[in-house]
């Protein structure tokens, strides 16, 4: 990784913005060619944070995968357990009961929730800095996002890690209660992201921050294979959960918020409609659970017992950060043959060079904050 | 750009950002000043450390050494020998180590005899590595020190079979 | 007042403001963290904190104190004195109550306006002399800002002085035996308003701290200082504030004039109140772009301070 960066003509300042800086969301590093303060050319540089999942997955038998999976994006694990348990499930052949296809919509809809929440707490520490009202948001975000970590303590025992999801099924049942708890939390949640809405929305110094900045047009989105807030901020109104839905989402009644320009507020209000679609779905998904077992494979015991047949299977599912797919081959043995995990996060940072050129160093730590890249999910 | 919206909209929209921080201002803090005052662990809670169980009755030790829990742990870390002697199993040794524990569970969930939980604990962290490499000795002293948390393997499974609707209380 | 009265007094000043200061943290550090639901410092000097300013003070005097290979050793070293002496000088021509001012003298506000703005040469000279290049941006951020804020800043300091007839601190102070110059219908309001932002952003504070955007710039100017000579700029930048919020309720709100207590408890009190309403601000708004601040700068706050100076004028001319 040793590296220097050249500054190519006279008048250029090249400065290397990470791997270790305060908003660039985990290890990444920008390399940045200014001119003054007009960034000129950009070159991220990615795998700081490169933990070999996918070779992982290929030495270990399918039952153990769930929980490390949940480890490749740290701020929504059940979606990642989710994506790669569908794709077993497609390749099995295995049905998943109505209960727990619910009880999976519950637990990751509330984090998609907890996710932005500290999306929307970090993008204030990039805009406002952890020393001012930047770190005033965050840490109301955290506050709130802790209500969220409680119920799925309740619910699973662990606060985030929390090995819900299993091929078949679920590991957890509701507890009595468990639904008074969350309509609790909602309602909380419910006004007080009209709060955060409240505040910023017609903040001068918020609007002056994010409109216009950043634009992603609708070409450029679809070219680098963005997908999540990020795609549907530039107008397109693609989301898994009503293209191609998995689980229950089939069942419910939401809206896809769009954005129409592509710039930093429209990611900012999307992902902020978005939320509270996420409040609507986990009141509907729980409002109707279904009776019925929550697994329909046998109590798992020997991991090297569950075959899959020959072949190959592609799930995805909306992380909240866009598709996150898993692509499994198995060769008929106990472990995958290859899994590839298509994250969101790769792609959507794919645009950075594109459009950060023509920008001004502050924009950089915003527009990056917009795009909402988790480092676990980039680099796997 | 911002000039679409009138400028008393905007003053406004200043003030209200200081009228928000105010009535935060006048919230009660949500901080728990952790060591003085500890958070009520929900019934579920499951962390920190395992412990394996005796049977109260009997006083002998519940596992049978069938290693269910070394083949499913992700992270590797449980090794189990087993012995057979006086008509079932025993485990001879029973090392699980700590240092790269990821807390999923699965070596309590797959259990048939109800041998390996995990702990209602929370304050397990040590000074020294040798205390993360729990033996059998240091697993059954465990048991003595916290009580076993909500899942247990025969809890679990009951729970996943595919059939009977399952009614359970927290 | 003999040379060694002087002296005494300036050393019980400077005693004082430091002190002063030291706590004036504290309270930004409670008050910042009841503004976000916390609890702020609380275990150093249970139940309060009240020890954890002179905590932090041990804990920075112990620090080692790095200086990078590459850097301008001289200028690196002068840059965090320059920057406290800077500060510190302003607080000799404040008159604290009518009667106690260490140095009276006639240009009382133009000498403080004057020494405020030297500040921005130490930030320059740490940015410069730091040898790194997120220094160097801050440094140059922070020149251009504080010579363009410079300009309202005075605009609007002015006023003041127009409404008294001198740039005597006393003078003002008992100008305002009748009314204070912040109730003053429009004039008053808006150069106070405009007075407090260009000193927002003259002391590097959010919105305005562009040279210390430790989100875009990790930490600007002071990226390579540590231990005690961080704790000089910090405690410039404080003591700054400190200076500023006197100056406000000096110039606007009737320094010592009040009625029942003394004057230094109303000055006290009343500067209190203002470093609260700033950090008030500082704990509820984002930060702005460089741009856009020089927008605000140039289209805003100068014309409006130039005419505000003129309505003054004519009000004061009309009404003689």
């Amino acid at each position: 990784m040793e590296e220097r960066v050249i500054e190519r003509e006279f008048g250029e300042l090249a400065i290397n913005m990470g791997p270790q800086h305060p908003s660039t969301h985990g290890v990444f590093r920008l390399e940045l060619h200014l001119r003054g303060e007009t960034v000129v050319k950009v070159t991220p540089h990615i795998g700081y944070l490169h933990r070999g999942v996918e070779k992982l997955s290929e030495t270990l038998e399918y039952d153990m995968l769930p929980p490390i999976y949940e480890r490749d994006d740290y701020l929504s694990p059940t979606a990642n357990s989710l994506a790669f348990v569908l794709a077993v499930e497609k390749l099995a052949g295995i049905e998943v009961p109505r209960r727990a296809n619910y009880l999976r919509v519950i637990t990751a809809e509330l984090q998609r929730l907890a996710s932005h929440l500290v999306w929307l707490g970090t993008f204030g520490l990039d805009l406002g800095g952890a020393l001012g009202g930047g770190s005033t948001l965050f840490l109301y975000c955290f506050r709130e996002r802790e209500r969220i970590m409680d119920l799925m303590e309740a619910l699973t025992g662990t606060r985030f890690h929390t090995n819900m999801n299993q091929i078949g099924g679920v590991r957890y049942d509701v507890y009595d209660g468990f639904d008074r708890d969350v309509f609790k939390t909602l309602d909380y949640l419910e006004t007080r992201i009209s709060e955060y809405k409240e505040m910023l929305e017609n903040n001068p110094i918020f609007l002056e921050r994010t409109k216009d900045v950043g634009i992603v047009p609708q070409e450029l989105a679809k070219e680098v294979g963005a997908s999540g807030p990020v795609l549907r901020a530039s107008g397109v109104p693609y989301d898994i959960r009503k293209n191609k839905p998995y689980s229950a989402y089939q069942e419910f009644n939401f809206q896809v918020p769009v954005g129409n320009k592509g710039d930093v507020y429209d990611r900012y209000t999307v992902r902020l409609k978005e939320m509270k679609e996420s409040l609507s779905i986990v009141r509907q998904s729980l409002g109707g659970l279904p009776e019925g077992p929550i697994h329909s494979r046998k109590p798992v015991k020997t991991p090297s017992l569950f075959k899959p047949p020959k072949g190959e299977a592609y799930a995805a599912v909306e992380s909240p950060r866009g598709e996150l797919g898993v692509f499994l081959v198995s060769d008929g043995s106990s472990k995958p043959y290859r899994v590839k995990v298509r994250s969101p996060s790769f792609s959507n940072i794919a645009i950075i060079p594109h459009i950060l050129p023509g920008h001004l160093v502050a924009d950089t730590v915003s527009i990056l904050g917009s795009l909402d890249p988790v480092f676990g999910d980039v680099d796997r | 750009m911002a000039k679409k919206i009138s400028n008393v909209r905007l003053i406004k929209a200043t003030l209200l950002a200081l009228w928000f921080t105010l009535k935060n201002l006048l919230r009660k803090p949500v901080t728990i000043q952790y060591p003085l005052i500890k958070r009520p662990l929900p019934e579920r809670w499951r962390g920190g450390t395992f412990a394996l169980t005796i049977d109260p009755e009997t006083g002998e030790e519940n596992c049978i050494g069938c290693k269910l829990c070394e083949k499913i742990c992700p992270s590797e870390i449980i090794t189990v020998e087993m012995e057979k002697h006086s008509g079932r199993g025993w485990a001879k040794s029973f090392i699980l180590d700590l240092q790269a524990c990821i807390q999923c569970e699965l070596c309590v969930q797959v259990c048939p005899t109800d041998a390996i939980v995990m702990l209602h604990s929370m304050e397990t962290p040590t000074t020294r590595r040798e205390d993360l490499i729990l033996d059998k000795d240091k697993l059954e002293a465990n048991g003595k020190l916290y009580h076993a948390a909500w899942a247990t393997g025969l809890k679990l499974q009951r729970l996943h079979e595919p059939k009977k609707p399952s009614v359970i209380s927290r | 007042m003999t040379f060694a009265e002087s002296v005494s007094h300036g050393a019980i000043l400077l005693g004082a403001i430091i002190g002063v200061v030291t706590y004036l943290t504290w309270v930004e550090r409670k008050f910042s963290g009841r503004l976000q639901s916390r609890i702020g410092p609380y275990l150093v000097g249970r139940p309060h904190g009240w020890l954890q300013p002179i905590a932090d003070a041990l804990k920075l005097l112990s620090k080692e104190d790095i200086t990078p290979a590459k850097t301008d050793r001289f200028l690196f070293n002068l840059a965090p004195i320059w920057v406290v002496v800077m500060s510190l000088l302003g607080f000799a021509f404040l008159p604290l109550t009518i009667n106690w001012v260490l140095v009276n003298i006639d240009l009382g506000l133009l000498y403080f306006s004057a020494i405020g703005s030297l500040i921005v040469i130490g930030v320059f000279i740490a940015g410069w002399a730091s040898n790194n290049k997120y220094a160097l941006l801050s440094a140059l951020r922070a020149a251009a800002q504080m010579v363009a804020y410079e300009v309202p800043l005075l605009l609007s300091l002015l006023v003041p002085a127009v409404l008294a007839g001198s740039l005597n601190f006393q003078d003002i102070i008992l100008a305002q035996e009748r009314i204070w110059f912040i109730l003053f219908p429009v004039v008053g309001q808006i150069s106070g308003i405009t007075f407090l932002l260009a000193a927002l952003a003259e002391g590097n504070r959010i919105p305005f701290d562009l040279s210390e955007a430790e989100s875009e710039l990790v930490a600007g100017f002071n990226i390579e200082y540590s231990g005690m000579k961080f704790a000089y700029f910090y405690l410039g930048e404080y003591v700054h504030l400190l200076a500023v919020s006197i100056l406000v309720s000096i110039l606007f709100l009737g320094g010592p004039l009040g009625p029942l207590l003394s004057g230094g408890v109303w000055i006290a009190f009343k500067t209190l109140i203002v470093f609260l309403i700033v950090l008030w601000i500082r704990w509820s708004f984002l930060r702005l772009r460089i741009d856009q601040m020089m927008m605000l700068n140039w289209k805003v706050l100068v014309p409006l301070t130039l005419g505000n100076l003129l309505l003054a004028g004519l009000w004061v001319s009309l009404s003689r």
